[in-house]
């Protein structure tokens, strides 16, 4: 990891609820793989404070332009959308760990559901890149969240809306429940959503007995695994994990899901 | 220019270190900060049995701070030594190792453990740490118990032992008055201050535990009075502690009466910060022309 100063090459508005901003990803940083993340310092005052963790969404290593999908969601979000291209942006990358690639037999089945989809569109084009046979569903609320086909960069996902305003009338889950159980036979399961999405993700992954690899949020300080403030509950002797360096990406059956 | 800093019979290159808690074991900044320029590294709080620390979430921001609620998660002392002592023995800098625990028996034995490695400088005493015997209430709220527990530390160590205050009493100078007698080298100057966020929607508080520890530049002005107080109560150095973000910062702690400071939440925002503190400190000697760190202390008008 390397703390640099980023040019912002663009910063654009996906859809009403989600952002994408892309910048030049340091030279002598090391080009960040799929569930990475980064971290930026938003403000220059102390409100607020802490840096901010944003999941890579996607890295160009010809052109060194890495991007992250983003909601606004508070004054930190609120200030990276007010960030025009040529501003510079103090980042610090790339963190954590990655997902496990797939063992060559495997089909990828990979679910994203609102802000989950900036790491799981980057793990997606990367195992098509390798060639892999990849499914992609995607959860939002409404239509508001669900970006411009152009997003997704002709991988076609299954889209759902929890008002049935586009797409599958239901959650990313509901959808996957409506699937041929056999769907899910020689099957690794990727995802990044919300903890509840999260969850019901594992227990399809347990009923199918297929590996399952989640990407987990969690507020942080530091980004590196000092402060121990990312602590999720897990099986292990550890009793804790740190999202920031054991995470973010987790066996989901290493979890405790409440 | 002397940057230097004498605590009990050590000596410390320079007044800017990264405070406990907030820079893990050390490695975990390896590749961010160039660890030989910090004046030292106080330790992630050792403990003497591993503790796997409290349920999430540990850490919610407040306005300019953070407040935390860790539980003092640590690897214990034998991994300390065996795990994390190696990296931290490489590096150039002080390793000022920082000693919890619920009871004294606690630290002393933690202390007798550390003593058998060559390489640490000092030890930091944490007495903010609930007191399992005294009803869960910090030790260090009680000059009694805190006077008791450093005149026993001391009784197992020549090294520099730092007695680290707790703010959350009603008068800190008598805790450092006790912790002097004691036998203390010298007394970092705050940990957290208690404070609590509530969740209005949920209609409870964002941390399970309740309240945590409130720190970041929201508490500076506290630290800045309470070394400012403490300095004039006690001839041992003090270490200021909270809310240091810039040289500037550092400059109000060292005027107040700090000998040395310690970067806390700061090195999470910017973790070239301690770095600048110190390159600012010397800036503002050579501007002012003195020649010795320790000076400053006698500047405040």
């Amino acid at each position: 990891m390397r703390q640099f100063s980023a040019t912002v090459v663009s910063n654009i508005s996906l859809c009403r609820d989600l952002y994408r901003i892309d910048f030049a990803w340091d030279a002598r940083a090391v080009g960040p793989a799929p569930g990475q993340f980064f971290t930026v310092r938003v403000s220059d005052s102390t409100v607020p404070l802490l840096r901010r963790p944003f999941a890579v969404s996607g890295y160009a290593s010809d052109t060194r332009t890495a991007s992250a999908i983003y909601q606004r969601r508070g004054r930190g979000t609120d200030l990276l959308a007010a960030r025009q291209a040529g501003e510079r942006l103090d980042v610090i990358g790339p963190l954590g760990n990655t997902f496990p690639p797939p063992k060559n037999s495997q089909r990828c089945f990979l679910a994203a559901g609102g802000i989950g989809l900036g790491p799981v569109l980057y793990l997606a084009r990367h195992l098509v890149r390798d060639g892999r046979d990849i499914s992609l569903v995607f959860g939002a609320r409404t239509s508001a969240g669900v970006p411009a086909a152009g997003t997704f960069d002709g991988l076609s996902p299954a889209v759902c809306t929890d008002d049935g305003s586009q797409g599958f009338p239901g959650s990313a889950i509901d959808y996957l429940n409506t699937l041929e159980p056999g769907t899910f036979q020689d099957t690794v399961l990727y995802a990044c959503g919300p903890m509840a999405m999260l969850k019901e993700y594992h227990a399809i992954a347990a009923t199918h007995q297929c590996p399952c690899y989640v990407s987990i949020e969690q507020v942080m300080a530091c980004g590196v695994g000092a402060c121990m403030g990312c602590a999720i509950r897990v099986t292990t002797e550890a009793t804790y994990a740190r999202v920031c360096t054991d995470g973010p990406v987790f066996d989901s059956g290493v979890i405790v899901w409440t | 220019m002397d940057l230097t800093v004498t605590i009990g019979n050590g000596k410390l290159p320079n007044p800017v270190g990264v405070a406990s808690g907030t820079f893990g074991y050390g490695s975990e900044y390896e590749s961010l900060i160039e660890l030989s320029k910090l004046g030292a590294i106080y330790s992630k709080a050792v403990t003497l049995e591993p503790r796997p620390g409290n349920d999430a979430p540990r850490l919610v921001e407040t306005p300019s701070g953070m407040l935390n609620s860790i539980g003092l998660a640590n690897v214990g002392v034998e991994r300390f030594l065996t795990d994390k002592m190696p990296f931290l023995a490489r590096q150039a800098c002080a390793v000022v190792c920082n000693v919890a625990g619920s009871g004294e028996d606690d630290y002393l034995r933690v202390v007798e453990r550390l003593e058998t490695h060559p390489d640490i400088f000092g030890y930091e005493i944490n007495v903010s740490c609930p007191n399992v015997k005294h009803g869960g209430l910090a030790l260090g709220t009680d000059p009694v118990l805190v006077e008791r527990l450093v005149r026993r530390v001391r009784g197992l160590t020549r090294r520099p032992v730092i007695v680290k205050l707790t703010p959350n009493v009603t008068d800190i100078t008598v805790v450092a008055r006790a912790a002097e007698n004691g036998g203390g080298d010298a007394i970092s100057c705050i940990n957290s201050l208690v404070g609590m966020v509530i969740d209005v929607g949920a209609r409870r508080p964002v941390l399970p535990a309740g309240c945590g520890g409130l720190s970041g530049p929201a508490i500076r002005p506290v630290g800045v009075a309470l070394t400012y107080r403490v300095s004039r109560a006690v001839s041992i150095p003090v270490i200021g502690i909270g809310g240091i973000m810039s040289a500037d910062d550092a400059l109000q702690y060292l005027l107040a009466g700090a000998s040395a400071v310690q970067i806390g939440c700061a090195t999470f925002v910017d973790p070239s910060i301690p770095g600048r503190v110190l390159s600012g400190i010397a800036d503002y000697m050579t501007r002012e022309q003195i020649a010795c760190v320790q000076d400053i202390r006698g500047l405040l008008q």
